[in-house]
Parts: C-alpha cells; structure tokens; sequence
C-alpha cells in the first residue's frame, strides 16, 4: 500500500518536477539569448509569467472539436513520455513506467503530441498553420533518418532497445556511450539539434514567415496547455538523451547541470544561426549526420 | 470569517492573475504609419523591451498587446478593428503620437482618423512625433501600473459601448464588410 | 444439427449459390438483392468461424487428380479476415451502391470473389487453389472495370498482370505435379526435396511472383493504384484489404512449407525478399507522399504497407513473422477504414481529388473519427494497433540484424505521416467551403463497418491477444515456433525489451480525459465557436469565396529536397516502367480482345502447350 502511494506520488511528482525545469530553462535560454545579444534580458522566471498569463486570460476560441483537442494530445503525449523515461539513473521513485516501455515505444509516443497538434492546427484552416504543418513533417523525416541510424548502430551494439538497458551499458563499462561510440553520439545530437527546433532548424514556427506556423490560431488556455507541454517535452527529450549518450544521472542536481549543458548546444548554435529553408535543413540531415549514423553502424558491424 | 478568507484568497489571485498580465506583454506591433520604425530599437539591444516581458507574437490571437504606431488611414483601421476583435481578453491598445490622438501633421487628411478613442478603446497613448523608444517603454510601463491597479479595461468598455464604437466605425468605413461579432 | 451442416462445401454452395440467386432476385425484384446479398454474406461468415478446424476436411475426385478442402489454423486465419470483411463490405455496399446501374452484377461478382477468396484459403491442394485463384482474379477484374467502360486500358493492366502471375503460378504448379505426380499441397511439400535444386529455385520464384503479383510487390505493382482507383471505394476495401492479402497467404505458404526446405537456398531468398518488401515500402511511400487523388495515395500506401508484411515474412524470425501476419490482419481493418472513408466522402461530395475536397470534419464527425484512427494505425502510434505490429517488427529486424533494412523500415514510415496528415487533411481539415455546406454524414449502414472496424484497431492496441492467439495457432501450422506473448504486453528476446501497452493504455487515456476535462470546463462559458474564416489574415476579412487552403503542391519544399537525388530517378523508373507496361498493353489488347471466349480459348491453348513443354521437359505422363 505504501509502495502504491509513493509510486502515485511519483506521477504526480515528476511532472511537476519536469515542468519546472523545462519552464526554468526556457527563461535561462531567453536571458542567454538577451545576453548574447547585449541586452539584459528578461528574468529568469518569466516563462513561468507567460503561461501563468495565458492561463488567466478570459476567453478563447476554437474552430472545433479537433483544435480544441489538439493541446490534450501534446500534453498527453509529453506526460506520458516523461513517464517512460527513467528520470534517475538508479532510483526508483523517478522510474514511474520506464519499464513498461522501449525506445522504439517511445519514438513513437513522441509523435503521438505532433499528430494531435498539427491535425488541430489543420482544422483552424489557417494556412500558415498548413504550411507549418508541413514543413515541421517534413523536416520531420530529415532528422529521423540519423537519430535512427544513431539509435540502432546503440540498439546493435549493445544489444538492447531499452533505455535501462543502455543505461546499464554505461554503468557496468563506467563510460558513457558518447566515449564507446562516438559517431552514433554526433549523428544523434546533430538530430537533437533538428528535434529542438531552435534555427537553423525553426522553419516550420518562423514567426516571420508563417505566423509561428501551427500556433498561430491558437491563443488564451489553449497557448498555455501547449507550452506547458512544450515544456515538459524539452525536458522530456533532454533526459532522455542524457539516459541515452550521457549516462543518465544519479541525482537530480547531475540531472540538470547534464541536461544544461546539453541543451545549450541546439541554443547556441541556434542563437548565431540563421534560418534554413525547409529544403536545406532536410538536405543537410541528409548528409553529414547520415554520413555518421552509417559510420557508427559500420563499425558495430565490422 | 470564512468569507473574509475566500475575499483574500480571490484578491490573492486576481493580483497575481495582474501581476502575470503585467509582467507578460505580448505585442502584435500593427505597423500603421512612421511610429513603427520606433518598435526595433525599442526591442533590440539598445532599449532591450523584454527585461519588462514584452515581447513580440505572431499573431492577433496570441497578442494582449495593440500597437497603433501612428496615423491611422480609413482603409487601414478597417484592419486595426479587425485584428483587435480578434484578440483575446483581456487585451490593450498603446496609441503612439499626436496622430492617434488628433490627426497630428494629418489633422485635415481627408482619409485619416483624427482621434483613435473613438473607434477602439485606447488605454494608454504616447505623445511625441514620433516618441522615442524612452517614451515607448514609458507608456509600457504607465499600462503595467494600470493593469496592476485594474483600471486597464479597455476591452469591457469596448464590450460595454459595442454600439457606440460600431456606430463610429460604420460611420467613417464606407465599404463595411466585416463578419458579426460575437463575444 | 448445426455442426453437421457447416462444412466447407456447404460455404462454397452458400456462397456461389447466393451470388448466382443474388443476380436473379435483382432481375426480379430490384432492391432486395442487397439484403439478400447481406444475408448470404451473413451467413457465409458465420459458417467461417464456426467452421471447426482440422477435423473439417473433405476429400474427392476430379478426373484422375485427388483435391482436398480443409481447415486448418492457418486457412482459419485468413478465413476470419475474408469472413468479417466480406461481411462489412457487402453492409457499406449497401447504402455506398444503392441506385448504381448493374447492381446484380456488382453482388454476384462481390460474392463470388469472397467465396472465391475463402475457397483459395481453405484450399488443400493446388489445383483448386489454382481454379479459385482464377475465379477470384476474374470477378474482381470485373469489379475493376465495373465502373469505368471507358477506362478499359485499367482493367486489361490489372488483368495483363494477374495473367502473368497465373501462368507462372501453373508453371510452377507443373514442376510440382511432374515430381510428385499429385496436386495435394502435403505431397508436394513432403516430395519437394526430391525436386532438382534448379526446378526448386524455379518454382519457388515463380510461385513467389504468382503470389506476389496479387500482393502488389514492387516491379509487378503498376496494375494497383490505377485498379484500386478504378474500382468502387466499397470495393476497394475489400481488393487492398483481404484480396491482396491472398498474395501474403500463399507467399507466407511458399515461404515456411517450401522454400525452408533448401537450407542452401533459403537465406538468399529472404534476403533478397526481404529487401525488395523494403524498396517497396520505401518508394511507394515516397510516391503516395506525391498523389493528389485520395484513392491512390490510399493504394501506394496499400502497397508500401504489403511491404512491411513482406518483410516481416521473409525475415523469416518467430517475431517478425508474428508481425507480418498481424499486420496482415490490422491492413485489413485499417485499409478498409481508410477506403471506406473515403469513400464515405466520395459518397457525399463526388470528389476525391485531395486538392478540391476540405473542412468535412464537422459535417462528418464520424467519418473523421474513422479517419483519424485510421492514420493513427497506419503510422504506428500507440495506443492503436499499428504500434503493436510496428514495434515487433523492429524489434525483430534488429535482432536479426538486417541494420539498413530497419533504416530503410524507418524512413518509409517516418515518411508516412507525410501522406497521412495530407490524406486527412486535405478531406476532412482546412477551411470549411460553401459549396461543401449541405453535406451530411454517410447513412448508418456505412458508419457502423467504419466504427466496428475502428474499435478492433483500439482493442489491438491495448489487448493484442486475442489476435495473437490465433496468429500463433497459424504459424504453429507453418512449423514456426511461437514467440513470447501475453494478452497485453510485447516481449522481445532481449532483456527489458518489452512493452506493457496496458499500462500504456491507462496513461494515454487518463491523462488524455484529464487534459480534456481540464481544457472544457476551463472558461468554458467565455470560449466560443468561430468559423474557419475568422483567422488570422493580417486584418484582412476573407470573402466566401476566397481560396484560403493550402491543399496544393502540400508537400513542396519535401519535394524540393529530395530533389535532384531521388524524385526524378524514381519518377523515372517509374515512368519506364509504366511506359513499357503500357505499350506491352497496347500490343496485348490485340490479344486480349476483350472477348471471353477468346480468353478461354488462351487458356486452353496455353494448358496444352504445357502439357507439351511438361511432357518434352520432364516426362509428364497423364
């Protein structure tokens, strides 16, 4: 009974746990960002204002029953990722599901929020939204092809899909698997770097462009569930690429100078970048980080 | 007693509810006329908006902030009132300059409004032709104590004289196409 | 009493009988057909599944050949799957046909080729297999060309095809009988050793390219999107759900009865067979990302997903094979789904070009939600079903370690979602049009097949047992040993590779009805409807007949990158093919005149000149 509870604390816990942080890290990239750029930026918590705003805001609107789900399913999506990753490395009050699921299960529960997302922006009939749809599906295709080559070169070479199991790897090797195998580590993070869609990979949100492309219909209750979501699935994603090529971590305070550290890559390469084109960013998954991920599995095989 | 806390426990609310809205201003900059060539250096390095949470959006939906950056012609408010039905409460409006208020150097244009009030509930306006950022940031600022005070209720006013405002609007846009608004 | 009557003849006698009183009862009293049509159907279904297995088995004579009906767990298989479809689809029919010309035709040919279907699966030897495979390939030949006399050139493509495939197929089945001088698939697999290792690979290739011709595998793919298009979306359903599957049940047969025989051989072809099911899935997925007509990107996406199963065959592990034929089954539903929606919206609008089709979303809900789960599974994406075939199907190729085939696997149904979203999109989200406002939700008679449908593909997702049960009796049949499975949890042979989609389950959809909860009651009073029209257009009031969808050319700028690399090379291959296949038409219309008579006198001819060949080649006595 009160190993029940705990684990019900635990599903309520990280979350919350996730949200923060995601929530904190967006205002730390905004004062880098200002920082970077000489200015003095906004505080660190502002983020946190931002969705408490758009919570409060009075009203809101939809153009139906798929835009107005379309939120639940990124938000669903997101917790139900986070709760199949393995928060901490060893203790199991951050487990919640993990066992429950592999990485395979869990590049397709990603998904599942983007699916629900762009079928709720496609029913504002907003074409911005359209054109964002699918340029991100698109751009979509571009980086899966190295983060998959990358994540099976892993699958392979260790011998396992599941995130325990690589975390394994790294404990009873005591090195993590950026030193065991380096090429997979690059193919992945340069697709980490698609996945976060900070520029030079942020065409399918260009604000300039497509009116923040899928969002753009999208305000009030609706904005706040969708970056809260987004929060929580930035944190999703940095955890579980500190799990995969970064050896998880044993305490929350490694967990988030981890996940700092390797979230400021996408941020800073994004805060001195440009903006590809939809074309370009594809083309450029398509050759070095593909290059890579090949590499990585031809030497799991040879 | 109990009625004393559930009152404090609303007031508590409601004053991070504005202090949230304070700190968080999303600006759909609606470049009117030549006080939008203020808004960059407002935003960027050298005025650096965003220490007070202001920040640019995409679109009308997302905004809380209107800017009318100057002189507004009869076809352009058109698409001021338009954008501005289209965001959501609680929202604001920042005139800029002498041309919102009476027409400024415009005051005799045949197809300019003199006085921006009558048309859409402005909140706060900005003097100057045109106003610094200095002066921008200033009027940023005088919204933040309004909205911190609760008297930044613009979109309640235009709710309440929906009326009057439509009758001012119809008056001076001719080709009046505009779907009903419900809200 | 009721076990005695249901046998497999008295399935055939139903069903046949009731196609041909089908056919008269519309000469007679018009509009009945249909229901009767449904009984026949009805109560052809229920003889399936309460056919007993294995005892049912029924012996007799033709001439100097002994052939054989049985039941076994594999036939029983494939039999649910003709069995449940056949049934919906005659349902849908019914409100989908009412008021087409030749409607008597249209149920007799229907019938006849879910008879013709069940009479191939419950087909012990091959010469029945062989004459079933004909009637089957006849009456949906006829379905092909039913709509469309004036687009014969579809019909002799699809027919050209299945010729080509028959022939070979009764090559292959002239060898076997040359060997071991019986017709009964025991005795060829029990004498198939004895064949030389060259008549081996030959038969097999040629029964593969038989089979796989009705799979729609790659090189011999042309006749099926312009077949499945020709056809009536009702019977569509049915062509890529069950009648392609016909294809899988004999290469699945090829595969683990004869081809394993030849150890010496084997892992050659399914490598090779492996790799070509992955090219095909790859470039047809690309090219359905590219169609503009929602039919046929539905019928690239049929053939990239035959892919899938083709590869889950021929890697041949217990795991991959589990795959294969769950996914054989859930393609099934969710092709048929996707078919039927769309031609739930070709019912009520007449299109089905995706550049003129939008917004149907809120005039029809239901269809929607068919649609929408029917992407869901098509892409894999759990909780529905498809993730559980997708999954097994991963985790079998890298553990078998086919490392750039799961790449290819990936990208192909990474790529997917691409013509999903725009499958979707494009009929029922984007802007709600005027001239789209009177449209209604299909009649009852369509919603329920979609929505049952629908619901199996949850109930796959969640508890996939009841669907492996009966998929690892089949392979039990082929001599596979079974791979772990439990009611609701996948199990792969690598340790704390599993995933307990209960537990999946509960998460999605508490935290979904949760999240919804939450998002309606927040504000609910202050959050209001408004029309596609009012969006954001930079202030601009769009008018009622402003064009404000992007619908064409959806998928540019992945076009643009794929670029010089790949879309020319396969647009030209593609165009070399179907040039050449055309042109290889337009000679054989003078051949296939279109005559039935003309047609039987071929075949006749050709059975001699085999029995030449046969009786030069190998001896072949009668």
């Amino acid at each position: 009974m009160d190993s029940f509870w705990m684990k019900i604390l635990g599903f309520v816990i990280t979350p919350l746990v996730a949200f923060a942080v995601g929530v904190t890290y967006g205002g730390i990239v905004r004062k880098i960002t200002a920082r970077i750029q000489n200015r003095v930026g906004p505080p660190i918590y502002q983020n946190l204002l931002d969705i408490t705003k758009l919570y409060s805001k009075k009203t809101a609107v939809n153009h139906g029953v798929m835009q107005h789900l379309g939120p639940v399913f990124a938000i669903t999506a997101s917790v139900t990722s986070l709760f199949f990753v393995p928060v901490l490395r060893d203790s199991s009050f951050w487990f919640n599901l993990s066992f429950d699921g592999d990485l395979i299960f869990l590049l397709y529960m990603m998904v599942f929020g983007s699916l629900g997302m762009a079928l709720g922006a496609g029913q504002t009939g907003n074409p911005n939204s359209a054109i964002g749809v699918s340029r991100g599906l698109a751009l979509m295709v571009g980086y899966e092809i190295p983060f998959v080559l990358s994540l099976v070169a892993l699958m392979i070479q260790f011998q396992t899909t599941s995130i325990h199991g690589l975390l394994a790897v790294q404990d009873t090797f005591s090195s993590w698997i950026i030193f065991q195998s380096p090429f997979a580590t690059i193919a992945g993070i340069l697709a980490f770097l698609g996945m976060m869609h900070y520029a030079p990979f942020d065409v399918p949100f260009a604000p300039a462009e497509v009116a923040s492309g899928p969002a753009s219909e999208f305000g009030g209750k609706y904005l706040a569930l969708m970056m809260t979501s987004g929060s929580i699935f930035t944190f999703v994603k940095l955890v579980l690429f500190v799990n995969i090529y970064f050896g998880g971590a044993e305490d929350l305070l490694t967990l988030i100078l981890k996940t700092f550290i390797l979230y400021m890559i996408p941020v800073l390469t994004g805060i001195v970048n440009p903006r590809y084109r939809t074309e370009q960013a594809i083309q450029f998954f398509w050759k070095w980080p593909t290059v890579f991920g090949i590499i990585a599995i031809l030497i799991v095989v040879l | 007693m109990e009625i004393t806390y559930d009152k404090n426990a609303q007031e508590i609310l409601s004053t991070i509810k504005s202090f949230a809205r304070k700190s968080s201003l999303w600006v759909i900059a609606y470049g009117t006329g030549c006080g939008a060539i203020e808004i960059p250096p407002t935003m960027t390095s050298r005025y650096d908006a965003e220490r007070f949470g202001i920040r640019g959006s995409a679109t009308p939906r997302q905004a809380d902030v209107l800017l009318i950056t100057g002189y507004l012609a009869v076809k352009t408010l058109k698409r001021v009132i338009r954008t501005y039905e289209q965001m959501q409460d609680p929202k604001y409006v920042i005139a800029f300059g002498s041309c919102t208020i009476n027409g400024g150097m415009y005051w005799d244009s045949y197809n300019t409004i003199k006085l921006l009030d009558k048309y859409i509930p402005v909140d706060v306006y900005i003097n100057g032709c045109m106003p610094r950022p200095e002066a921008v940031i200033q009027g940023f600022i005088k919204l933040q104590e309004l909205i911190m005070n609760k008297k930044a209720e613009g979109a309640a006013k235009y709710k309440e004289n929906l009326e009057w405002y439509r009758e001012n609007q119809r008056k001076i846009i001719h080709n009046w196409r505009m779907p009903e608004y419900n809200w | 009493m009721v076990e005695i009557m249901i046998s497999i003849p008295v399935i055939f006698v139903t069903i046949f009988v009731g196609a041909i009183l089908t056919y008269l009862i519309k000469l007679i009293m018009p509009k009945v057909e249909a229901y009767f049509a449904l009984l026949v159907s009805a109560a052809t279904s229920y003889m399936a599944f309460a056919l007993p297995k294995t005892e049912s088995i029924y012996k007799f004579n033709l001439g100097s050949f002994n052939l054989m009906w049985g039941n076994n767990e594999y036939s029983h298989l494939f039999a649910m799957l003709v069995a449940v479809l056949g049934f919906f689809v005659v349902l849908y029919s019914m409100d989908f046909m009412a008021g087409k010309v030749n409607l008597g035709f249209y149920y007799f040919n229907l019938l006849v080729s879910i008879g013709s279907m069940l009479g191939i699966v419950y087909s012990q030897d091959f010469l029945s297999l062989f004459i079933f495979w004909e009637i089957m390939t006849w009456s949906s030949f006829m379905l092909v060309i039913y709509a469309q006399d004036e687009k014969f050139s579809v019909g002799i493509k699809y027919f050209v095809f299945s010729a080509i495939g028959a022939y070979l197929l009764l090559t292959a089945l002239v060898i076997l009988y040359t060997n071991s001088g019986s017709f009964l698939l025991e005795d060829n697999i029990n004498n198939f050793i004895y064949l030389s290792s060259q008549n081996q690979i030959l038969v097999i290739i040629f029964l593969i390219i038989g089979f796989g011709v009705k799979a729609a595998m790659m090189p011999f793919h042309v006749w099926a999107p312009d077949a499945y298009k020709a056809a009536p979306s009702s019977f569509t359903a049915l062509f890529s759900g069950a009648l392609s599957k016909m294809g899988i049940f004999g290469i699945g047969l090829v595969l683990f009865k004869f081809a394993i025989q030849n150890t010496d051989y084997f892992t050659y072809f399914q490598f090779a067979l492996a790799w070509l099911g992955g090219i095909t899935a790859l470039l047809s997925t690309f090219y359905a990302v590219f169609q503009t007509d929602a039919k046929k990107l539905l019928a690239y996406s049929s053939i990239g997903q035959l892919g899938y199963i083709i590869v889950g065959l021929a890697v041949g592990t217990p795991l991959s094979i589990m795959s294969a034929l769950l996914l054989t089954i859930l393609h099934g539903a969710f092709k048929a789904m996707l078919f039927m929606s769309a031609g739930a919206v070709y019912y009520r609008t007449g299109l089905l070009d995706m550049n003129e089709t939008r917004g149907l979303i809120r005039k029809m809900p239901l269809t929607f939600l068919t649609a929408l789960m029917g992407i869901i599974t098509v892409a894999g994406v759990p909780p529905l079903g498809g993730f559980v075939s997708k999954w097994m199907l991963y985790e079998a190729l890298i553990q078998s370690n086919y490392y750039f085939l799961v790449i290819i696997i990936f990208v192909a149904s990474t790529a997917a979602f691409l013509y999903l979203y725009r499958f979707i999109f494009s009929l029922f989200l984007g802007q709600e049009e005027k001239e789209f406002e009177n449209v209604k939700e299909v009649p009852i008679k369509m919603i329920i097949p979609m929505l049952l449908l629908a619901g199996f593909t949850l109930a796959v997702g969640v508890v996939p047992g009841f669907v492996l049960e009966q998929i690892s009796k089949a392979m039990g049949y082929l001599g596979i040993q079974t791979p772990n499975w439990e009611n609701s949890v996948l199990f792969s042979n690598w340790e704390n590779s599993s995933v307990n989609l209960m537990s999946v389950a509960t998460s999605i959809g508490i935290l979904f009805v949760l999240g919804a909860i939450f998002l309606t009651i927040k504000n609910y009073r202050s959050t209001r409807y408004v029309t596609t029209k009012d969006i954001h257009t930079s202030g601009e009031v769009p008018t009622e007949n402003e064009n404000l969808t992007f619908a064409v050319n959806f998928y540019q700028p992945f076009e643009r990158s794929l670029g010089s690399v790949i879309k020319p090379s396969i647009d030209r291959i593609f165009n070399l093919i179907g040039k050449n296949i055309e042109s290889a038409a337009d000679y054989l219309r003078y051949i296939y005149t279109g005559n039935g008579q003309t047609y039987a006198m071929y075949v006749i001819l050709f059975f001699v000149v085999l029995i030449l060949f046969a009786d030069l080649m190998f001896g072949f006595k009668f």
